[in-house]
């Protein structure tokens, strides 16, 4: 990121305070893997249903567990699931498709480029279903089909940008000067799409989350601890009866972070896109 | 004489997809499915007892043969018997898709159709107060969780919280006003999840429109902004509008279906595969997931003939750059 994009960034409010929200859940999640917060999310520590009080700052839960230990513990879950699979899919998007972008029209591309399209087919929650169903159980099932089909996209756009850059003219000079051609791609053809990964990046880790919570609601998704798609899931059952401290608390937690997410990746595509007409 | 090559070329570029998706799915729920030889068996089997039932279940038979089987299961559509009803898959699924046709079609329709007026309206006001109140709700309804979506509606339609004047749960349609009553939430929630997207990708597009010269030269001319609107821009986009319906057809009526089926209890293709997805029945999710692989390939090449309607420039730049 340069000066100028920072600049920008700065001069927008939205963005700004789309940060802002996503720095707090993000220290919420540090403070909850350091041991500081949210540790006591699955002791029993009231009675059912308590409304809120000072103990119980959002109530308690149909077991008599702590709504707001849960809701903290969920920040860190959501940010688990979002750095995992925003990592894993991005790094194979670059690397795949740099690969087909710079070797465009060959074998490879064609085959990487058949594989894209096979998996963009397959509707995501079937597929999500089909490998837990392959992995029985397994709790990095829902991590790993989000991996599998998620790069797809950050393939497609890193391949149309490589294409682009390889036809300029220092890259025409790095291999001039006999440079082989994985180190042109990854010392100078990469670094210039590194402003389109961090958008698409910001954009994987909504969707990772956003996914997190169809699947656990579906029975596919966290196995272990507690989430945000856990307690709605939960919560789906409880508000027909009048309960809807479950519900309140994740909803609104969800939707915070997601609209951080989208402020701050709206505001960081405009601050990069030079070209761009924009209010 | 140029147009059928192209329809054949594009018909022969599907035959690799069909096969990877068939394959992927070939291999998640059949390879490396669950093995039923011992839910079949007695206490304490002999091996040879063991061999039998592994043979009458095909496990024994090379994996190409296998894969083989699986695809003639599909193009056949003699998909086998459910494991938990010991219904025919494919009388399950002839029964049930209608409901879901039925369910997702009317949130499908009115969610792309508004999401191309609010983006069309967007883009041609786009930086004044009109632009910038459809994006802010644009990104507001990107931030909520389809999930989120339909309990708040539940919440404000479905229960004594609420106006409590539709049903919480179920499907029982006999005539267009039962119909109305059922699908009327399910729908809300729908339009509510997928019309954020639909207008940002709309007012992209048809900004990008906009922009061209010839528009300007057109307003300049006096043109009326509905006429530039519809006979111009609207025309001129219709490529990436058809290409984002029709890719969204079989995602839309698959995943929209899962969700709202499973959480109203809509007897319809998604609540089937849940409850396929819980029990473990393979048949049924083997038969769902390759064809719905295969429907959406089919919908891909579909969309690239009717691009060769839309836009005749396709097949000619296409034969071109061939040659």
């Amino acid at each position: 990121m340069t000066r100028t994009t920072w600049q920008r960034l700065k001069a927008d409010r939205y963005g700004m305070s789309g940060l802002l929200i996503v720095l707090f859940f993000t220290v919420v999640a540090l403070s909850v893997w350091i041991g500081l917060l949210g540790q006591g999310w699955s002791e029993v520590s009231g009675n059912s249903w308590e409304s809120i009080s000072a103990t119980h700052w959002f109530g308690t839960n149909l077991l008599g567990q702590d709504i707001l230990q849960r809701t903290l513990f969920g920040a860190a879950t959501a940010f688990e699931i979002g750095l995992i699979v925003t990592g894993f899919s991005i790094l194979l998007g670059t690397v795949l498709g740099a690969l087909a972008g710079w070797y465009s029209h060959s074998w490879l591309d064609e085959i990487i480029l058949w594989l894209k399209g096979v998996l963009d087919s397959i509707p995501f929650y079937l597929f999500a279903a089909a490998v837990a169903f392959a992995l029985q159980g397994n709790r990095w099932a829902m991590h790993l089909a989000m991996i599998i089909t998620f790069w797809t996209t950050t393939a497609r756009i890193v391949r149309g940008e490589v294409m682009r850059i390889k036809q300029r003219e220092f890259i025409e000079a790095a291999r001039a000067i006999g440079l082989p051609g994985i180190t042109v791609v990854f010392r100078h053809v990469l670094p210039n799409t590194v402003h389109i990964l961090l958008v698409q990046a910001t954009i994987v880790f909504v969707v990772a989350i956003k996914t997190e919570v169809i699947l656990s609601f579906l029975g596919l998704g966290i196995r272990d601890g507690v989430s945000w798609g856990l307690m709605l899931a939960e919560s789906s059952q409880e508000v027909v009866a009048g309960q809807f401290g479950n519900f309140t608390a994740a909803s609104v937690s969800l939707f915070i972070m997601l609209m951080g997410f989208n402020l701050f990746t709206d505001a960081l595509q405009d601050a990069l896109d030079t070209r761009r007409i924009m209010p | 004489m140029k147009k059928l090559p192209f329809l054949a070329r594009k018909v022969l570029y599907g035959i690799p997809l069909l096969l990877g998706v068939t394959f992927v799915s070939f291999l998640l729920m059949v390879y490396f499915g669950p093995d039923k030889t011992y839910e079949l068996l007695g206490k304490n089997p002999s091996a040879e007892q063991i061999s039998e039932v592994r043979h009458a279940l095909g496990y024994d038979r090379p994996f190409l043969l296998r894969y083989g089987d699986y695809l003639k299961e599909l193009v056949t559509l003699n998909l086998g018997l459910s494991d938990s009803t010991g219904e025919a898959v494919s009388s399950i699924l002839a029964r049930t898709l209608p409901v879901s046709i039925a369910l997702v079609l009317p949130g499908f329709v009115i969610g792309n159709i508004l999401g191309l007026a609010l983006g069309m309206l967007a883009a041609w006001y786009r930086g004044q107060w009109l632009d910038k109140l459809v994006m802010s709700a644009s990104v507001v309804g990107m931030s909520l969780s389809f999930l989120v979506i339909i309990i708040i509606l539940q919440i404000l339609l479905s229960t004594p919280y609420g106006f409590n004047i539709f049903p919480v749960r179920g499907w029982q349609v006999v005539d267009l006003s039962s119909y109305l009553y059922y699908v009327t939430v399910p729908t809300l929630a729908l339009l509510l999840v997928t019309l954020g997207y639909n207008t940002r990708f709309y007012r992209a597009v048809m900004v990008d429109e906009i922009e061209r010269d010839h528009i300007r030269t057109l307003q300049a001319y006096g043109t009326s902004p509905a006429e530039l609107l519809f006979k111009n821009v609207l025309k001129n986009s219709l490529i990436p509008v058809l290409t984002r319906i029709m890719f969204s057809v079989p995602f839309v009526i698959v995943s929209g279906s899962l969700l709202l089926e499973s959480y109203f209890g809509i007897p319809g293709i998604g609540l089937v595969t849940v409850n396929a997805i819980t029990s473990g029945d393979q048949p049924i999710l083997k038969a769902v997931v390759g064809l719905t692989g295969v429907l959406f390939v089919l919908a891909l090449m579909i969309n690239d003939m009717l691009y060769s309607v839309v836009d005749p420039r396709v097949v000619s730049e296409q034969a071109v750059s061939k040659s």
